[in-house]
């Protein structure tokens, strides 16, 4: 069976008509990860874009034919630490699974998370990380990238956007010596599947998938662009992907030869502004992160 | 034979808690609630007890948890104080709103600053209007009684809210007293298991929770929340009675009178300071000054009506407030109090603030509290300035 036949087989488990912009490469990606999870889910999507787009409802109508509830914007691992527990208690094996914004997970939620990942708690926790509060406007986040215009890291006479680096999210849940963590594009849609399904059987603590996503309203593009951005994303390295799994580091998409990362910034209005040297300091950056991870993944 | 053990009131707390058999707990510590954690602790350690414990990072994530675990269908109990309270503000506002039955004491504890770990009901006072039924204790029988109560009161089917026990800190957190420990059977048969369907995650019955609601929605939700608090008037009161059948002990509901029956001059007190209120009110007695004394238990739902009807024939009333209200410059109690008997016909009312930060409040500050309200009563003096009870030996 080809992966979009497998994808085809499983049952969608989000309504039709939610409301996310045209080409949201954040919807595929929880849909697909609900649709590998399948019933026996109940999912938290915290205060951000799935939750803006009505999938957990409106009024007294369900967005997801599975339970779905809003935490607060910094308890999403807490709340669903307390419903796994009970679920344990009485016997039950049900998925309990955040699918939670990169505000919700790098800034405002990350000690809540942190403890969960701390205590192994069994409990699933997806990232769409698209750099920062694209809900309301596009406010900067943790996960916001250095040079990108955010309207809160505004470009002026006296600022070049936000003025420091991303959060190395995937690296400090790994840090962490939780049982899985690992990240994904919704531009390699088998790897993520595959990532998901591990996820879903991980059974002795916290498993961590950090999707790199993408905002075509937020960062500036065409719509139909969505996927061939966050492929440029990983091609230039800027997003790799790889995987941290009972202790071991392993690089699923091993980037040879990357496109210059100037063909990656260039594609989106969020960095048209961005000069030589922050090309340069972004790519020094980038190219540290890539060294650390081929370490890691040699041990 | 009863079962009398000599207990703090963290340790009395524990053990009600532990006998009402709750599926998990979630608490961080904080002075002075620290030992009711350990206490707790120590019994599931010891298989006396089988919760499930979950240590959580902060207050913020101790009550994000129960409310997680109470929306799967569990029975949850914690306890903070203060800063605890007041980080762990978010998910407490929305574990009433959701209409979660969480059982959490609050070891009262002053709000800083300047730096303190003393006692005072700033902390819980001061979130009085979160939708949580608040009941205030005076002594560790009745915090142990009161635990065990809470379950009943907050899992009724007309009621469905959080509930809080209060209780000072210091002053009976961890002073020992002599409390009778329920049998564990007795308890079984005054207290039936949990069993939610108004709000519920699982996934044979999929429930969207807290989807984004229009306001007419919301507004209707705040409707059935005021309701089910009046209704809460009414179960405090079974449960008080079916309690006081069962186990002896009648704490009188929702506000407990004290030598009221002829009372012309009456004080209104909050937690553990009403003993020494009892003393001076005893003395007063004793000259032959017809005085009287009432216990606010329940501050959420307020009592208005018992309290309206118990002051109705006062000729002064004095309120002792172990707390502040800026701005109004009285404490919290003597607002809800003026409010309460404000269709009554004005009497002299004195606003009382004392025993700040774990301050003393003596007897011979509380004789002077009723002196100082028998002098309003007597010219008639409608309006009262603050009159702050100061322990002159300490400062």
């Amino acid at each position: 069976m080809s992966i979009a036949e497998k994808i085809a087989s499983y049952e969608d488990m989000v309504g039709p008509g939610i409301t996310a912009c045209l080409g949201c490469n954040v919807e595929l990606s929880m849909r697909t990860a609900l649709q590998v999870l399948g019933h026996n889910t109940i999912v938290a999507i915290p205060p951000g874009c799935m939750g803006g787009v009505q999938s957990v409802g409106w009024a007294d109508k369900t967005g997801m034919k599975i339970p779905v509830f809003f935490p607060l914007l910094d308890n999403t691992a807490s709340m669903l630490t307390g419903i796994k527990k009970y679920y344990e208690r009485i016997g039950r094996d049900v998925n309990a699974v955040a699918f939670a914004g990169d505000g919700a997970t790098l800034d405002a939620g990350f000690q809540a998370l942190s403890g969960a990942a701390e205590r192994g708690d069994n409990i699933i926790y997806i990232c769409y990380d698209n750099e920062g509060y694209m809900n309301t406007g596009f406010q900067r986040s943790s996960s916001t990238s250095l040079g990108s215009w955010t309207s809160t890291t505004p470009v002026g006479e006296k600022s070049k956007g936000k003025s420091s680096h991303k959060k190395d999210m995937p690296l400090i849940m790994a840090a962490h010596g939780i049982p899985y963590m690992a990240t994904a594009s919704p531009a390699y849609m088998p790897d993520l599947i595959k990532k998901l399904e591990k996820a879903k059987n991980v059974k002795n603590g916290l498993a961590y998938i950090h999707i790199y996503n993408s905002c075509s309203t937020g960062w500036g593009y065409d719509s139909e662009k969505s996927i061939e951005i966050v492929r440029k994303g990983v091609q230039s390295r800027f997003m790799p992907i790889y995987e941290f799994e009972n202790g071991k580091y392993k690089l699923n998409i091993d980037v040879k030869n990357p496109i210059p990362l100037k063909d990656y910034l260039s594609s989106m209005k969020k960095y048209k502004h961005v000069s030589e040297e922050q090309i340069a300091e972004l790519q020094e950056f980038i190219n540290e992160k890539w060294d650390n991870l081929k370490k890691l993944c040699a041990e | 034979m009863k079962n009398i053990k000599v207990l703090d009131g963290n340790h009395a707390a524990a053990i009600g808690a532990i006998l009402s058999k709750p599926d998990v707990v979630a608490a961080y510590p904080i002075t002075p609630q620290t030992p009711l954690v350990q206490h707790f602790s120590q019994y599931v350690a010891d298989g006396v007890m089988n919760s499930t414990i979950v240590e959580p990072e902060s207050e913020h994530s101790a009550m994000s948890v129960l409310t997680g675990a109470s929306l799967a269908g569990a029975r949850t109990f914690t306890a903070t104080s203060s800063q605890g309270l007041a980080l762990m503000y978010e998910p407490y506002f929305r574990a009433s709103t959701m209409r979660l039955p969480i059982v959490m004491n609050i070891v009262n504890r002053e709000m800083i600053s300047p730096q303190s770990v003393w006692g005072g009901p700033q902390d819980s006072l001061t979130v009085r209007d979160a939708g949580w039924i608040q009941i205030y204790v005076e002594d560790n029988q009745e915090i142990l009684d009161m635990t065990i109560q809470a379950f009943k009161i907050a899992e009724n089917k007309d009621v469905l809210l959080p509930i809080n026990i209060c209780y000072d800190g210091f002053y009976l957190s961890h002073m020992t007293e002599g409390v009778e420990v329920p049998l564990q059977e007795e308890v079984n048969g005054f207290l039936p298991p949990y069993k939610p369907t108004h709000v519920k995650l699982d996934p044979e019955t999929p429930m969207a929770v807290d989807p984004l609601t229009p306001g007419n929605y919301l507004q209707y939700y705040r409707e059935l929340h005021m309701q089910a608090m009046d209704n809460a008037k009414k179960i405090i009161k079974e449960v008080n009675d079916e309690f006081a059948e069962k186990f002896g002990r009648d704490y009188f509901g929702l506000v407990e009178p004290y030598r009221m029956e002829d009372a012309e001059y009456v004080l209104v007190t909050l937690g553990s300071l009403t003993g020494a209120a009892r003393i001076a009110v005893d003395m007063a007695r004793e000259k032959g000054i017809k005085c009287g004394l009432i216990k606010i238990r329940s501050l959420r739902p307020f009592p208005k009506d018992e309290v309206r009807e118990l002051l109705k024939k006062a000729k002064a009333i004095g309120v002792i407030d172990r707390n502040v209200s800026f701005g109004w410059h009285t404490g919290i109690i003597y607002q809800e109090i003026k409010s309460a008997i404000s269709n009554l016909d004005a009497v002299p009312t004195v606003p009382f603030i004392g025993g700040l930060g774990g301050e003393d409040l003596t007897t011979d500050l509380m004789v002077e509290a009723l002196d100082c309200v028998i002098k309003a009563g007597e010219n008639k003096q409608i309006d009262n300035e603050a009159h702050w009870l100061i322990n002159r030996k300490g400062r």
